[in-house]
């Protein structure tokens, strides 16, 4: 882009106007300058995709640029906390996700920040379930057969997952309450290198996000035995349900999810906006069809509905996190 | 036959789809921002590609990835180009680059390194793409036999290896390797999720980056401790000599590229750590090869960079084996380039190799074209970075720590990484100060967790039985070689020998 004249003078112009406008009319001029957001994890992940694909569409309709600001660290809590702790104008919004406003609060001793009093939710993005899968070569053909071998050979078995605390980690250790079986839990560190020692036949079994996995699932790679939530999943149709599939695994529902949010006390303005915004860009075919390609069910709930959401996700994993003993400081 | 008569029809395939004048100007554009980039220290090829990812949404799928492949390769040399003239290692693999390197560079022979580099790197390349192109899927097999017990065996191989990084004193080198170690402790736990040495502070939870640790004991303990010699400051631009090898020095450092092509392909398919530690490796063994090299390794020796330039860019081309067979990619550059590719509808993974032979062949076709366009760009751009040394030192050193500031500050877009940089800073002027060599302790830092992480993880599958180590043959392999090591620089006899060897320096 070349500073032109023209161009040097229309962003004088601009930000004359800008202050011209005053605090009055900024209340229907939301937003007048760009749009900051938070990604709590390094650059590359789903999570991450999904951010910068609507990032590109929200700037059509807010009519400034959103830019996407990877923030890693501590399991998100970095960039989440970061959030939490700016400007309630608006102009900071976070992608958080089930570690950042539901598993860490559980894990973690010592929060920076309050996942509920700290954050005005937008609306959630998209969820996907996680999967229960074993190397292709394995006898265990379903989460049944599984238990049933567990509960016979204590011990013996092995479940990978992403890290300490990962949605992952947890199911496993939801399984294992349930049903009263030991499976050693092998923690890598990260999902990739989880799924990778699941296919080396390091592991047994794993629960892996259905979008990681789903490559590996259609061509063969590892098998796929049920999913973790509570319905089936259109794009996965023959896949049963934890739950369904053996009744010590009943009311059995886990997935992984992300969505938007600003921190608490934001303008009802910029709030409206922001929803409305992301809802139609969630909207859009381009996400539709990038989020269905991940598995994903898309979001686009109301804010009201996006916290009560969130407070059912904490309390239901601060019980798991309890029983299974599970921690991170 | 039947093989290799397939491989070229599949080669056919991918030129065709390469060799399009449009896909040749976005590897070139690749290549150009990669290098530019790269050159800045601490912005590596993932800042890179993040930041230049949008703008290859509109283009068509095939020449999206030619141009993300083209910056990855750029980023890498531009790496090496500031590890030779300013002794700063944009990326893990070339701090073994810098070795020699700098040296070199002090010596007037910058323009000798930066071509040699350059040599190797596309030697190792043409090589690496070949290798890619006929065995990427049997080398992706070999990769699932490396469990814990292997990568623990490599890492402690490594680790007794790193000695011989250093070119002074036996002792010093082995305290900075542990000081490394416990520098790599610092972070949540893999195994158990316990934070250690993190004092509460979320952003030391993951532990201490690498790009802080390195700019830090390299980038600023360097300029600050020059700016310090007043009088005896170096100015090693009036002596620069010719900017491409003599004949000599082609003959001299072909067999140590060939080598560490070899060792590179083979290492860079092990997810994590592999090109980093092909470099290293490939050092040792040109180390141990040597005799009587002139200079001595450590103070300017060629083959101390063209083996190890050229095993990290080989590596560089088998780390996208595990990627493009399994669609798993095994590092953040990788998995951006996932994302690319879902951007653009390709779904990654087993089948993309048949059901997409365009692309997976007309990508592996643009990385040896990207390794062409490197060398095509950078050896004339040579003189252009030789020159750069002649920048006055007034201007030149804080426009460094500058860029280091910036280059620090993008990996997490976090000021205190940069607090933390200059907290090393110090530390680097008081090692120099006392001597000690901070490639060791680098090696250490980066090798320590994934050391800890294996033997826990082997140990756990094992349910705490040490044999696994033993049991396994490639496992007990790599032990058996490092106990060998231990014994050659314990033996009285030899260890004057690797007095001689290596300290001269001192001499």
């Amino acid at each position: 882009m070349a500073w032109t004249p023209a161009r040097l003078s229309s962003i004088v112009l601009s930000l004359c106007a800008a202050l011209a406008c005053g605090s009055a009319a900024q209340a229907q001029t939301w937003p007048t300058k760009p749009v900051r957001f938070v990604v709590p994890y390094p650059p590359g992940g789903s999570l991450d995709q999904v951010a910068r694909a609507l990032a590109d569409r929200m700037k059509d309709g807010l009519g400034q640029p959103v830019l996407v600001e990877n923030r890693p660290g501590a399991g998100g809590n970095v960039g989440a906390d970061f959030v939490a702790k700016s400007a309630p104008d608006g102009y900071t919004i976070v992608m958080g996700a089930v570690a950042t406003h539901a598993t860490n609060p559980a894990l973690y001793p010592k929060m920076p920040y309050d996942a509920i009093r700290d954050f005005q939710p937008i609306t959630l993005v998209a969820s996907t379930p996680n999967v229960l899968i074993v190397p292709p070569e394995s006898p265990l053909r379903s989460p049944r057969e599984l238990i049933d071998f567990a509960r016979k050979n204590p011990g013996r078995l092995n479940f990978g997952s992403g890290s300490n605390g990962s949605t992952g980690h947890l199911a496993g250790e939801l399984m294992k309450q349930m049903t009263g079986t030991f499976i050693v839990h092998i923690p890598y560190a990260g999902g990739n290198p989880a799924l990778l020692g699941l296919m080396a036949g390091q592991t047994d079994l794993m629960f892996d996000n259905y979008a990681n996995a789903a490559a590996q699932i259609k061509a063969g790679k590892v098998r796929a035995l049920a999913v973790t939530t509570a319905r089936r999943v259109a794009f996965a149709p023959e896949l049963p349900t934890m739950a369904e599939s053996d009744p010590r695994l009943a009311g059995f529902d886990l997935d992984t999810w992300f969505g938007i949010l600003a921190p608490a006390g934001i303008p009802k303005d910029a709030l409206e906006r922001l929803h409305g915004e992301t809802v139609r860009a969630l909207a859009s075919p381009e996400l539709k069809e990038r989020l269905a390609r991940m598995g994903a069910v898309a979001g686009g709930n109301t804010p009201a509905q996006f916290a009560e959401f969130i407070a059912r996700e904490m309390t239901k994993y601060a019980r798991i996190v309890k029983l299974s003993g599970a921690k991170v400081d | 036959m039947d093989a290799f008569n397939t491989l070229v029809a599949n080669l056919g395939i991918g030129f065709g789809v390469a060799f399009t004048f449009q896909n040749l100007i976005y590897c070139f554009v690749g290549c150009l921002l990669g290098t530019l980039i790269g050159v800045l220290p601490g912005i590596g090829p993932i800042a890179t590609i993040a930041m230049l990812l949008p703008a290859t949404y509109a283009l068509p799928p095939v020449a999206a990835l030619i141009m993300l492949a083209g910056i990855y390769y750029g980023a890498q040399y531009g790496g090496s180009t500031t590890a030779i003239l300013v002794n700063l290692p944009g990326e893990s693999s070339s701090v073994v680059t810098m070795l020699d390197g700098y040296q070199m560079a002090r010596k007037g022979r910058a323009g000798v390194a930066l071509s040699t580099a350059a040599l190797g790197s596309f030697i190792a390349g043409c090589v690496g793409t070949l290798i890619l192109a006929a065995f990427a899927a049997p080398l992706a097999e070999l990769a699932f036999k490396f469990g814990p017990a292997e990568y623990f065996s490599l890492m402690v191989l490594g680790l007794i290896g790193a000695v011989v990084l250093a070119s002074g004193s036996l002792i010093k080198a082995i305290g900075m390797i542990i000081l490394g170690l416990l520098l790599g402790l610092v972070g949540t736990d893999v195994n158990t999720g316990v934070s250690r040495f993190a004092f509460g502070i979320p952003e030391l939870s993951d532990g201490i980056g690498f790009i802080s640790v390195a700019m830090g004991v390299f980038g600023f303990a360097e300029i600050i401790s020059n700016v310090d010699m007043k009088g005896a400051r170096e100015t090693f631009t009036n002596k620069i000599t010719n900017l491409f090898p003599r004949w000599k020095d082609i003959k001299e450092c072909l067999p140590a590229i060939l080598r560490g092509t070899g060792i590179g392909s083979l290492l860079g398919i092990l997810p994590g750590g592999g090109a980093l530690l092909a470099a290293f490796a490939s050092y040792t063994i040109e180390k141990k090869l040597a005799k009587n090299p002139d200079p001595p390794f450590g103070q300017g020796q060629i083959r101390g960079v063209a083996g190890p330039e050229s095993a990290n860019n080989a590596g560089a081309q088998t780390s996208f084996i595990p990627l493009l067979t399994l669609g798993i990619p095994p590092n953040a550059v990788m998995a951006l380039m996932v994302g690319a590719m879902t951007i653009h509808n390709i779904q990654p993974g087993p089948q993309v190799m048949t059901s997409n032979p365009q692309l997976f062949w007309g990508m592996i076709a643009s990385m040896w074209l990207g390794n062409l366009m490197l060398v095509i760009l950078n050896l004339p751009l040579i003189g252009m970075w030789v020159q750069l040394l002649k920048v006055p030192y007034r201007i030149l050193y804080p426009a460094i720590l500058m860029f280091c500031c910036i280059g620090v500050f993008s990996v997490n877009n976090n000021s205190f990484d940069v607090l933390i940089t200059v907290l090393f800073g110090v530390l680097g002027i008081v090692f120099l100060r006392f001597g000690c060599e901070a490639a060791p302790l680098l090696l250490g830092f980066i090798l320590g967790p994934m050391m800890e992480e294996n033997l826990r993880r082997a140990m756990l599958l094992s349910r705490g039985d040490p044999s696994v180590f033993l049991t396994r043959p490639l496992s007990l392999t790599m032990l058996l070689m490092a106990l060998a090591m231990v014994v050659i620089i314990s033996l009285p006899a030899i260890s004057k020998k690797r007095e001689e060897t290596f300290q001269e320096e001192a001499g």
